[in-house]
């Protein structure tokens, strides 16, 4: 960290923990707009709490941007919305915004994400050179779009002036990469630099799993018809399956980079139909973790025999980590079971069965997992998402 | 009933809105008329804007304008989740305010939609925005923040990964917002002053673009909203079901209400009665030739108008269903036609504005103004100006 850099966050910090004279009434307001429920409950008291804070000017800035709480997303678009009208009339009166606060205020990881981001726009929209000097302090940020700026940002000064990047710096830049264009970027460079871009181990995609099915879904109810493996595994295990016929648990992999399953092709086109596909992920500790899956069907995910999640769409579209479940791994090995479903729609464009997983931290970067898999009757642990020879294309096997 | 009266019923259902605003998706009671006068015919990026102001982002959701303001929604950032409201001086174009909302649903769509997809509605006092994310919120005409709901947040299934687009309209003091998607479906009027649900009636779980549409009916308020079970009335003012017509699925475009007269977008157009109990008997007409796709069929001057995902520029007297003509112009539509002082717009998705003599039988094309920027948003006609919404620009065309 350079010394301008340096001092600026000492002085940064100590405005920001300087505490500012009390004022109930604005305390008083951020409480009651804190305090919004679901289906506008304390709306009542919100509408003139936000007239109030609002009507404090720029003294109200700050505060407003501290009681943001992402994890309250009613009530941090309250928040969002109040600083955009402080800022505005701000701007109106002529009157600067506090850029040390706002900067300070961005650079310090205890507030919430959306809020540093806030600030940082504030921010750079009064003072440009505020972009450049806080972006390298964001690589590895919570905020996926103060993130995605500092990566785009790095790789721009790593290739200024016509550049060729070094290995070691893209292999960085890389490692700290969480949107899909910037991996899928990065990866390129990276390798057309002589280096090497795992994309599925990154993502920390299942690309193993013990397949069963088809089971029966009639009418279209998969989502919410149970079958045996929903209550309890035990692999190798036969149950009956869709038709009566008998189904087993079979080993199944994907080459695919994106660690994408074709189950039309794994357990042939089925309508009215659902499959289970189960990972044994092996946690070094307890860690919270997101499980991320793409499908154009509708899922349920199980971790350690518990719903952690699920969603109940069919053919709308696979947009890519578009249903995401928060959980626990417990240290040792977890049981990832994702319950995919078929519905009986006869159209061209609805006949797709497929699914990707992937298990990841909060920001969807890799977590320090392995997976125990079958080949060949041996069982043996392999780091997730582990893919030697990545295919573009999806290629699985039986 | 001719369709000034049925403008004048709806202006009063509203209520707090002034003659010439364009307060919804599609205008009055989205009949996509205006009795604006004076409105151009001829304009290019050079000639005949009286404003142009630069957008924060893109949105395919239309302007709506109400008391001196034009309101409109944008989403930006990589993962479409900034949502953008924006207020706008109708005589100057010039922003008078700009609040940001961050989504709380999900944002997957069709690539060609996003997140500002659903058309706001205001009246004098201010704006009501409903976002493809299920964001809902109400700002007062300063943009002040009234209220703020996330759907999602209060019913977690609401999931339609195509991308939602129907938009929200007022009934006196109630706000009814559609709300059918593959999860938890609803019909739902809540109150303007705070947000709560007066009444949600449930709907079936399937995704579905249109705009409900309202009639006065012996004292009673009627919503109409089609939908894949049909199209049923439900009272505005508890949402008890009044009629249903099993017949009259919706899915994207709205139908257009003249009178008693439903012009319902169905094997093309279909012209249905409407009587105290619902529609009358059979169909009085069916033209198939009058395609619309993404559009809504528009009625005006004793013709039906429709545009078409195709490029089709279509025509029938509304009397009797006869195709008066049926041509291709450049371009595919996705904004509704609209139509004042004897003309009919039609803007196609890449800027070019075909423009109608809406009296002549024939294919009458006064001008085809190209401004060359995406258009998929319906234009609004206010304040003596036709205004467009672009991918990267608000305009204000005319004197």
């Amino acid at each position: 960290m350079s010394l301008r850099a340096l001092i600026v966050v000492v002085l940064g910090v100590a405005i920001v923990a300087t505490p500012a004279p009390a004022d109930d009434e604005l305390d008083r307001a951020l409480a009651a707009i804190r305090s919004v429920k679901k289906e506008g409950r304390g709306n009542d008291d919100a509408g003139p709490a936000w007239k109030t804070v609002v009507s404090k000017g720029g003294t109200a800035l700050m505060p407003t941007l501290e009681a943001f709480d992402d994890t309250n997303r009613i009530a941090a678009n309250w928040l969002r919305t109040a600083v955009d009208a402080i800022a505005e009339t701000e701007a109106a009166a002529g009157r600067k915004l506090p850029a040390d606060k706002l900067e300070a205020f961005a650079l310090n990881s205890k507030y919430a994400p959306s809020a540093r981001r806030k600030a940082y726009e504030l921010l750079i929209a009064q003072d440009a050179g505020a972009k450049a000097r806080l972006l390298p302090r964001f690589l590895n940020d919570k905020s996926a779009d103060l993130r995605r700026d500092a990566i785009a940002h790095q790789l721009e000064m790593l290739e200024a002036n016509g550049k060729k990047p070094a290995k070691a710096d893209l292999e960085k830049l890389f490692a700290l990469t969480r949107d899909q264009d910037q991996i899928e970027l990065l990866a390129k460079k990276l390798v057309a630099a002589g280096g090497k871009a795992n994309v599925t181990e990154h993502f920390g995609f299942v690309n193993h799993a013990s397949l069963i099915g088809p089971f029966d879904a009639p009418d279209g109810k998969g989502f919410e018809t149970s079958h045996p493996p929903e209550k309890g595994v035990e692999v190798g295990g036969a149950h009956k399956g869709k038709d009566g016929a008998e189904v087993t648990w079979k080993p199944v992999a994907t080459t695919d980079k994106l660690g994408s399953f074709d189950l039309t092709k794994l357990l042939d086109k089925h309508k009215n139909a659902v499959a289970y596909a189960l990972a044994v992920v092996v946690a070094p500790k307890q860690l919270p973790c997101e499980i991320r899956v793409t499908s154009p069907n509708s899922i349920k995910v199980f971790l350690n025999g518990s719903l952690a999640h699920g969603h109940d769409e069919y053919h709308h579209g696979a947009p890519f980590d578009a249903i995401v479940g928060r959980g626990v791994l417990k240290s040792g090995e977890n049981v990832v079971v994702l319950k995919v479903c078929q519905n009986d729609q006869k159209e061209e464009w609805a006949q797709a069965w497929e699914f990707q997983m992937r298990i990841c931290d909060e920001t969807g970067g890799p977590l320090p997992l392995e997976q125990k898999i079958t080949t060949d009757g041996n069982t043996k642990t392999i780091k997730l998402g582990f893919n030697p020879n990545p295919t573009e294309k999806k290629q699985e096997k039986k | 009933m001719r369709t000034a009266s049925v403008m004048a019923l709806t202006l009063l259902i509203s209520g707090g809105l002034s003659a010439g605003d364009w307060p919804q998706f599609r205008g009055p009671n989205a009949t996509g008329v205006s009795d604006e006068k004076g409105l151009p015919s001829e304009w290019s990026k050079d000639k005949g804007i009286k404003w142009r102001t630069e957008l924060p982002a893109r949105g395919v959701s239309c302007p709506v304008v109400a008391g001196g303001k034009v309101y409109l929604t944008c989403s930006s950032g990589q993962r479409d989740d900034r949502l953008h409201v924006l207020a706008f001086d109708v005589a100057t174009g010039k922003q008078l305010w700009h609040r940001q909302l961050q989504a709380t649903g999900g944002t997957a769509c069709h690539p060609k939609s996003c997140m500002a997809a659903n058309t706001p509605v205001a009246d004098e006092s201010g704006v009501y925005v409903l976002f493809a994310t299920a964001d809902l919120a109400a700002f007062d005409a300063d943009g002040t923040l009234r209220w703020y709901r996330s759907l999602v947040g209060d019913y977690p299934t609401i999931t339609n990964q195509v991308g939602m687009a129907a938009s929200p309209i007022l009934v006196k003091d109630k706000l009814i917002v559609p709300m059918d998607n593959a999860g938890e479906s609803f019909l739902a009027a809540v109150d303007t002053k705070y947000g709560k649900n007066v009444w949600k009636v449930e709907r079936k779980r399937e995704i579905n673009w249109v705009t409900p549409i309202t009639r006065d009916v012996g004292g009673t308020t009627e919503v109409l909203f089609a939908g894949s079970d049909g199209l049923i009335a439900y009272d505005a003012a508890d949402g008890a079901k009044q009629w249903e017509f099993k017949d009259g699925r919706g899915a994207i475009p709205t139908g257009a209400l003249d009178g008693d007269s439903l012009y319902f977008p169905m094997a093309g157009v279909t012209k249905f009665g409407l009587g105290e109990s619902g529609v009358k008997g059979k169909a009085e007409w069916a033209a198939k030739q009058l395609q619309t796709g993404y559009s809504s069929p528009l009625v005006y001057r004793g013709k039906v108008f429709t545009t078409s995902a195709q490029g089709l520029i279509a025509c029938a007297d509304a009397k009797t269903g006869k195709v008066l003509y049926s041509e291709r112009a450049k371009g595919a539509f996705s904004a509704s036609p609209v139509a004042a002082d004897g003309k009919v717009y039609c803007l196609n998705e890449t800027g070019a504005c075909t423009v109608l003599n809406a009296d002549s039988n024939e294919y009458d094309v006064i001008a085809v103004n190209d401004l060359k920027e995406g258009t998929l948003g319906t234009p609004a006609i206010a304040g003596g100006l036709l205004i467009i919404r672009t991918d990267k620009a608000l305009y204000g065309i005319g004197k």
